[in-house]
This record gives structure tokens, C-alpha cells and sequence, in this order.
């Protein structure tokens, strides 16, 4: 049996091709549509005072006589493209369907299961993952950089240094994709600030972006003063702090909630001690031109910096020191890396070389850098780099052992003396005004190899030693042994 | 004339319930959303974005299937099983009875959807206790419902000329690439070095394709913090590009059919 029915063909078609005009339109819009590249994130300020961040086409370019799904969704909904690689084909069918949050979901609580165990070699691809597959969830790329800077360590707990560049580039790639909050770009400052703790005008880079954000907490913003100090830009800290004061003194006269209090005041304690360390550094008679006579950073004051470093064994190194500060809180950087180490500056690198994440540092070149705690106006540090040869790999010919001291990168009480720039602070033999620019610092570096290092060839029986012209022993007495060989640590003002 | 599609769709509402393959999907659904707090192990905000994004994820995943398994065996079934003539037999035109078994389709859909979406939300609201978050929460499903009509029109429409076998995999993939096709096609606009000809092509195929990604709206629900423009004048938007699509395919698959001998 067979039954066919007959019926009027041409309103059915017409009826199609009318549908198919609306879903034409709808889905293209009318005129130019504009793609995501050609929106701005800019603050506006709504009718009941408070501030918002909005995408609005950026000025030039013009706005469609009807705005289609597509280009509505790629604005506000669209995740980014999916990248296929280091998915399983289940996970890549799952997210290519459209479930891409739900896939990022379960892998970074698989990510938390690796995080208790302590498996952190096994989060980085899940991490990268979780970023790829939703790049909207800031958490995962805050908690992704600051494992990735942080808890790669060896077994003395020096962090891997080779990975901070990736860190920086997950931090800048999770700003770009969440613009419209301040988070990224803080945390992408803070690890300028804390864990570089060196290139501070990055810091503040990053710091002023998060600042433009209007969601970015009151707390966190004070830190930007911090940042403008570190970077010797005390005048600049000094107005934001007033700025910030005025703000916070506002908010707590209209909501007298606790935290509103405790802000400004904190602020006010801030401005205040702000203020008396300018005058008591000498920094507002620096700057009228008068003479620093009886200020605290007058006369400048010689740290007497003086060190050995003894290869004890192979990838064992000792360094011991003088440093002519009683007070406790100083921290000297000594790096070890390899001669070619690539964007290597003096003690350190170019850090942010690169906007990839790349997961993979270089891991045939070594990158070492200690802090040398000084007691006693003496450090004394045994550095074991044997237990670590993934991190510590001495494949190259040649090393560098680097030595460095920032006033800017001292506390406060120290500062005291040396204040933000190194005003007062000098070294007979290592003061550098070349290796950062506008600061006295100490540094000092000088070449070994890596037959040195190893204790092999013609160093088997010798014990390498390299010490500065100066160094002493604890009684006093010129450092000499029969079976060491002394290398001597280069004095710029010897030479 | 809309008498027969009404009873054609409350029988079909009647046999997609008593359909056990389907109640196990949807248990399974339902499950995975009461077991899904249980995996909240991470910082407040974490457990908050991968508990949405999980939840919504199951819903939506256990409707596609829904809808897909729901609709790729009705009129193949009715063919097979020789329950056709009987319909066709009445006074009920064959336009009426596809109609009719899509919105029985559908509304099966809606029951099964609104069912896991109060789940999601009495599952939500124990956990997070934010009364505040749930309107949000259910524009996702709200949206899903509309995308997985959508889907089942496709399924409806392929199921007039092809075996239910085929058309499983046929609309599966078709879901795939609507979802797909959307950042793709964005990739393809914004570069520089893409062709003319490569995005008029890009262009039409983005049109032509069902655009199921139109409706995946989840991600500013599960990352809270992104700024969204005109969000009701979008929603009503896909809302009428999708009843459009499905009317489309309504009328194709009556036309494909009406001339098919059963």
C-alpha cells in the first residue's frame, strides 16, 4: 500500500524563501557590522554615582543600521576560538559542541586534585587548557600565573626562574581577555612588584591599568603608591596618596562602615609617615636645591660589600660575604645562569619578553638567583644545586656569577638611611650607576665554567674559589689555602 | 485544522514520556545535576563559576540528546509500524500530523527541560544559598529550550527522508557545526589575510547553517563581571531567528513529505 498526498507547492516555497530573508537578517544585521577588534573598554558613570566598564565602538568607526546575532554574540558571548591542541578527542568533541565551560569546569577541579597532592608539573596543561577553553575565568588564569611564578621550586625552595616569563605572558593574556575588570591587570602588576621585585616602572604600568578599572577594590588601590616609591617616583606617590586619602575620607562620610574607616585612616597613617620619611630623607631639600647637611642620607654610607664564593663540590656552591649594615633586612641577589642565557641583564633578564605562553622554559640553560640574608654585617649561604638537575641542567660552557643590591628593594628602615634612589647608599668597590638607570646599586659579576662548577678536568682535586679583593675572613685575616684557587671578583673602581 | 495537530501532539507528549530510553537520559541528568555541588572543592568564586558552568553544561548536553533521540525515531517509527495509514486514514493532513509530532516533540522537551532547570535551581539555591544569582541562572535554560527546538526541527526534517540511524548522526553533526561555525567565522572575518571571496563564502555558510551558538549564552552567566548590551533586545533576536529557522524547516519537511510515498 502506498499514500502520497498532493498539495499547492508554491506558498510552501514562498513561505521558505521568506523565512530564509529573516534569518538573514537577523543573523547578518544591515549595513557595516562591526567586529570585536573595533571595541573599546571605556568607564561611564551611571545616574546613581557609581562607575561601570562598557564596550563602545571604538571613535571612527561607524555603528550598523541594524546590528545581526552574529556580530551581537561575538561581543558579548563568544568565549575566543577553540584551539584543538592537548584536548582528548572526548574533551575536543565536548567543547567543539559547544559545552567548552562545562569541560574547563571539570578539568580545573581535576587541577585542585593535583594541587593537594602536590603533583604541579601535571596542573600547567590543565591550566592552559581551562584558559583556552573559557578565557573568562579569571580565577584560573590568577591562580595559573602565581603557579606558575611561584611554586616551581627546587628542593631548597629557590623558585624556577625560567618559567617567570610565561607567568607574565598567561597575566597579560588573561588582562586582554577580561579588560573590563581590574583583576588581571593587578595580579599581572603584583608579580612585577613582588616577585621581580626589581623592574618596579613595570609594576606600576600594570598597577595604573587595574587603577583605570572602576571595580577595582579600595585596599587594592592604595598599593599603587607603594609601587610609585619603588619605582622612585615619590612625588607621584605623594599625590595619589593625597588623592586616594580625599576619596577614602568621602566614601567613609557617606557610609561610615568599618572598612571605609579603616581605609582612610590606614591612608592617613600612610600620607603621615610618607611625609615625614620626604623630609627626613632629604627629599624636599634634594629637590629645592639645598644642601643635604644633617639629613640622614648625608654623608652616603659604604656598605663595604665583600664576597667568596667556594665550589665546595659539584653544583655546590658556598657564598659568604661582608656587608657593613647592622641592622637586619638585608638581602643581597646572587644569580648564577648560563654566560648566553638568552634576554639575560645584569642580575636577571628581560622578563617580559614574550606575549605566548609558553609552559616550556628553556629547560637546557640555568637560571639560579639566591638571596643572601645578611646577620651580623655577614652572609653566609650554602647553595645545593645538585638534588635539582632538571632546573640546574649545566649544559653550557660558560656561567656568570652575579651580585646585586637595590636600595629600592629595601624596607623602609634601611631606606631611612639609603633612601629610594641609593642617595645615600655607596660601595667603594661595586657602586653602579650604569645597570639600572637613575639608581646606585651594588653589582658585581664575574665568569666560571663549568669544569669549575662540576669539580671535573683540572678542578677535580682544586677547589674553585672566587672572592673579591677585599674579602676577609671572620678574624680578620686575608682568605688563602693550598689547595684553593682564587679567582678575583672585578672591582669597578679597581679596574 | 488545529485540532488534529493538537491531538497529534498530546499523543506524542504521551509516548515520548512512557519512552524508557528517554526517562534514562533524563535521570541520568538529573543526577549528575544533584551530584554536581559535591565537587565543590575550591575557592568560593572558583566553586561558584565551575558549578554553573557544570550544571548549565548538563542541561544542556542531556536536552541536545533529548531532543535528538526524541525526534529521529517519530516518523520512521509511525512508518514502520504502519501506525501512518491509521493517522493519514482521518481526516488529518499530512502537514498537520509532522506539525503535530514536532510540537508533541517539543513539548516533551519543555517537561523534561523545565523538570532538570528546577533541579538546577532548588540544587543552586542549597548550595549557594544566593536567591539573587537564580533569575540569571534561568535565562541559560530559557535560551537552551529555544536552541533545542531548533534541533529538533532539524531532527524532524531529516527524519522525513532519511533512517533514524543516519539522521542520529546527520543532526548530531549539524549541532556540532552550528555550534562550531560561529568562532570560526569570526576568526575568519577579523584576519586580514582571509580572502574576499573566502568570507562571502564564510558568510553564507554562516547563514545558511543553523546557528546554535547563538544560543550558547552561558559563559557572562558563569564568569559574572562582563558587561552585556541590550541583553533582552539579543534574546528576543535568537528567539525570532530560531522560531523562523524552525518554521523554515516546517515547510521543507512538509513539502519533502508530502511527496514521499508511505
Amino acid at each position: 500500500m502506498s499514500m502520497t498526498s498532493g498539495i499547492n507547492r508554491t506558498p510552501l516555497i514562498g513561505a521558505i524563501v521568506g523565512c530564509a530573508l529573516g534569518i538573514f537578517v537577523l543573523q547578518n544585521g544591515i549595513g557595516n557590522q562591526p567586529t570585536g577588534k573595533q571595541y573599546e573598554s571605556i568607564s561611564e558613570t551611571l545616574k546613581n554615582g557609581n562607575t561601570r566598564t562598557v564596550k563602545k565602538l571604538k571613535a571612527g568607526v561607524a555603528s550598523p543600521a541594524f546590528q545581526g546575532i552574529s556580530s551581537s554574540w561575538q561581543r558579548d558571548f563568544n568565549q575566543g576560538t577553540v584551539e584543538t591542541q592537548g584536548l582528548s578527542p572526548d574533551q575536543l568533541l565536548f567543547a567543539l559542541a559547544g559545552f567548552r565551560e562545562m569541560i574547563a569546569g571539570i578539568l580545573w577541579v581535576r587541577a585542585d586534585s593535583f594541587f593537594d597532592s602536590g603533583n604541579y608539573d601535571a596542573i600547567l596543561p590543565i591550566i592552559r587548557l581551562v584558559t583556552v577553553l573559557d578565557p573568562k575565568q579569571i580565577d584560573v588564569y590568577a591562580t595559573g600565573m602565581w603557579h606558575i611564578g611561584y611554586n616551581f621550586t627546587d628542593e631548597e625552595q629557590r623558585s624556577d626562574r625560567r618559567y617567570i616569563p610565561s607567568a607574565l605572558a598567561l597575566g597579560k593574556e588573561g588582562a586582554r581577555n577580561n579588560s573590563l575588570t581590574y583583576e588581571m591587570f593587578f595580579e599581572t602588576g603584583w608579580m612585577w612588584y613582588h616577585k621581580i621585585d626589581d623592574d618596579y616602572s613595570n609594576a606600576v604600568k600594570w598597577f595604573e591599568l587595574a587603577q583605570e578599572r572602576p571595580d577595582m577594590i579600595p585596599a587594592r588601590r592604595n598599593l599603587i603608591t607603594n609601587a610609585y616609591e619603588r619605582d622612585g617616583k615619590v612625588d607621584k606617590s605623594l599625590d595619589t596618596l593625597f588623592k586616594l586619602y580625599e576619596t577614602a575620607g568621602k566614601k567613609a562620610k557617606e557610609d561610615a562602615a568599618f572598612g571605609n574607616k579603616q581605609n582612610r585612616d590606614t591612608l592617613e597613617n600612610k600620607l603621615d609617615t610618607t611625609l615625614v620619611r620626604m623630609v627626613q630623607r632629604g627629599w624636599f631639600a634634594g629637590k629645592d636645591g639645598r644642601p643635604l647637611t644633617g639629613y640622614d642620607v648625608n654623608p652616603p654610607f659604604d656598605t663595604g660589600f665583600s664576597a667568596k664564593v667556594t665550589v665546595t663540590e659539584a653544583r655546590v656552591l658556598r657564598f659568604e660575604g661582608t656587608w657593613n649594615v647592622l641592622p637586619v633586612g638585608t638581602r643581597i641577589r646572587a644569580v648564577l645562569r648560563d654566560a648566553d642565557f638568552p634576554n639575560a641583564k645584569p642580575a636577571g633578564m628581560e622578563w617580559d619578553f614574550s606575549n605566548d605562553v609558553n609552559l616550556d622554559p628553556p629547560r637546557d640553560k640555568t637560571f639560579m638567583q639566591e638571596q643572601l640574608f645578611v646577620r651580623n654585617q655577614r652572609f653566609n649561604k650554602k647553595v645545593d644545586m645538585s638534588k635539582d638537575p632538571t632546573m640546574y641542567p649545566f649544559t653550557s660552557k660558560d656561567y656568570v656569577i652575579e651580585f646585586y643590591y637595590n636600595p629600592r628593594s629595601a624596607p623602609p628602615h634601611i631606606q631611612d638611611k639609603f633612601s629610594w634612589n641609593g642617595e645615600g647608599f655607596t660601595d667603594k668597590n661595586f657602586l653602579n650607576t650604569q645597570v639600572r638607570e637613575g639608581q646606585r646599586v651594588m653589582y658585581t659579576s664575574v665568569k666560571i665554567s663549568k669544569d669549575q662548577l662540576l669539580r671535573r678536568g683540572d678542578w677535580r682535586e682544586k677547589v674553585p674559589v672566587i672572592k673579591t679583593g677585599n674579602y676577609l675572613d671572620k678574624d680578620g685575616k686575608a682568605y688563602n689555602q693550598a689547595d684553593q684557587v682564587t679567582i678575583d671578583l672585578p672591582s669597578l673602581r679597581a679596574n | 485544522m488545529f485540532r488534529p495537530i493538537a491531538s497529534i501532539a498530546a499523543t506524542t507528549v504521551g509516548e515520548a514520556i512512557r519512552r524508557k530510553v528517554l526517562l534514562i537520559i533524563l535521570l541520568i541528568g538529573v543526577l549528575f545535576l544533584v551530584v554536581a555541588p559535591g565537587l565543590g572543592m575550591l575557592s568560593a568564586r572558583s566553586e561558584t563559576t565551575v558549578l554553573r558552568g557544570m550544571m548549565l553544561g548538563i542541561i544542556q548536553l542531556t536536552s541536545a540528546v533529548i531532543a535528538i533521540v526524541l525526534t529521529v525515531y517519530m516518523i520512521p517509527n509511525e512508518i514502520e509500524r504502519r501506525t501512518i495509514y491509521t493517522i493519514l486514514s482521518k481526516p488529518v493532513q499530512r502537514w498537520q500530523f509532522l506539525v503535530g509530532k514536532y510540537f508533541g516533540a517539543v513539548s516533551a522537551l519543555l517537561m523534561m527541560m523545565t523538570l532538570m532547570t528546577s533541579v538546577l535551581v532548588f540544587t543552586f539555591w542549597l548550595q549557594q544559598r544566593d536567591a539573587s544569582a537564580i533569575p540569571d541562572l534561568i535565562k541559560a535554560p530559557v535560551m537552551y529550550f529555544v536552541q533545542m527546538s531548533l534541533l529538533a526541527a532539524v531532527a524532524i526534517f531529516f527524519s522525513t527522508f532519511v533512517s533514524p540511524l543516519v539522521n542520529f548522526f546527520l543532526s548530531g553533526g549539524l549541532y556540532l557545526l552550528g555550534s562550531l561555525f560561529a568562532p570560526f567565522f569570526q576568526t575568519l572575518q577579523e584576519s586580514q589575510g582571509t580572502p574576499p571571496a573566502a568570507k562571502v563564502f564564510a558568510q553564507l555558510i554562516n547563514t545558511i547553517l543553523p546557528n546554535f551558538a547563538n544560543y550558547n549564552i552561558q559563559n557572562p552567566i558563569i564568569n559574572p563581571g562582563q558587561q552585556i548590551q541590550n541583553e533582552g533586545s539579543y534574546y528576543l533576536q535568537v528567539t525570532v531567528y530560531g522560531v523562523l529557522y524552525i518554521a523554515g524547516l516546517l515547510v521543507a519537511g512538509t513539502i519533502v513529505f508530502d511527496r514521499r510515498e508511505v
